[in-house]
């Protein structure tokens, strides 16, 4: 069964050691933008006044994902500095996607992105995004097919704004429909 | 002046200083959504 999570559910978790430590808490999470794919973590220290750790999980490294804490075998799961994490800020195309708005192709604003919709499994991707939108509140929208993700917006095909969800139970449905949409379009197209 | 004028003085500029550090040591803490990679493509939902 697929289950998905807001981002800022995982975002400030703690991240726990098979022995019980508590190494660090969850900062940022990073993803692949041509794939979806959870590459791994940014990481603060755990405590009021601690700050950035300067080091990253590499989602490869990471046991388990709970509920309430990032689980890992040892504090050697840690890499040693946040290079992937810096790199991503600074490339083309990189960079937080929270707060940046969501536009279709044919040039319609959907909203504000307010999170992103993490789909778990073996390999989570970032399934789609909660965005406050003017006039509508919050909706969740799945992503599929071609999207770019830039630092200014997120670029998603018109018939995304087709298949919004109210809320993360009905999430799945919508982001089902819209990948079946696309393929009886793609399908279409190649009949033409 | 009198010495409690110096005391609020001295109260306000420790309660601002609190409130910008704690302000600060939010913002340091906060987190994000990264993407990373140059023009990026789509992928595949609901699999």
């Amino acid at each position: 069964m697929t289950t998905y999570l807001r981002a800022s559910e995982i975002i400030r978790k703690p991240v726990v050691t098979l022995g019980g430590e508590d190494v660090a808490q969850v900062k940022d999470i990073l993803f692949d933008a041509s794939k979806g794919r959870i590459r791994g973590f940014t990481l603060t220290g755990r405590g009021l006044l601690s700050g950035p750790l300067h080091r990253e999980l590499l989602w490869r490294n990471v046991h388990r994902l709970g509920p309430d804490a990032v689980m890992v075998r040892t504090g050697n799961a840690l890499e040693d500095d946040d290079s992937t994490a810096q790199s991503a800020v600074e490339e083309p195309g990189g960079g937080n996607v929270l707060g940046i708005a969501m536009t279709t192709r044919s040039g319609t604003r959907l909203g504000t992105i307010t999170d992103a919709i993490i789909e778990t499994g073996a390999t989570p991707v970032v399934a789609g995004y909660e965005l406050e939108s003017p006039g509508h509140g919050s909706v969740l929208v799945p992503v599929a097919g071609p999207v770019t993700v830039s630092s200014e917006r997120v670029l998603v095909p018109d018939e995304t704004a087709e298949h919004s969800a109210g809320t993360l139970e009905s999430f799945g449905t919508a982001a089902e429909g819209l990948r079946r949409r696309l393929e009886q379009d793609a399908q279409e197209k190649q009949e033409d | 002046m009198d010495w409690w004028i110096w005391l609020v003085i001295v109260v306000a500029v420790l309660a601002a200083a609190g409130a910008a550090l704690v302000a600060l040591q939010a913002r340091r803490r906060s987190g994000g959504v990264i993407a990373q990679g140059r023009r990026p493509r789509g992928r595949r939902s609901g699999s």
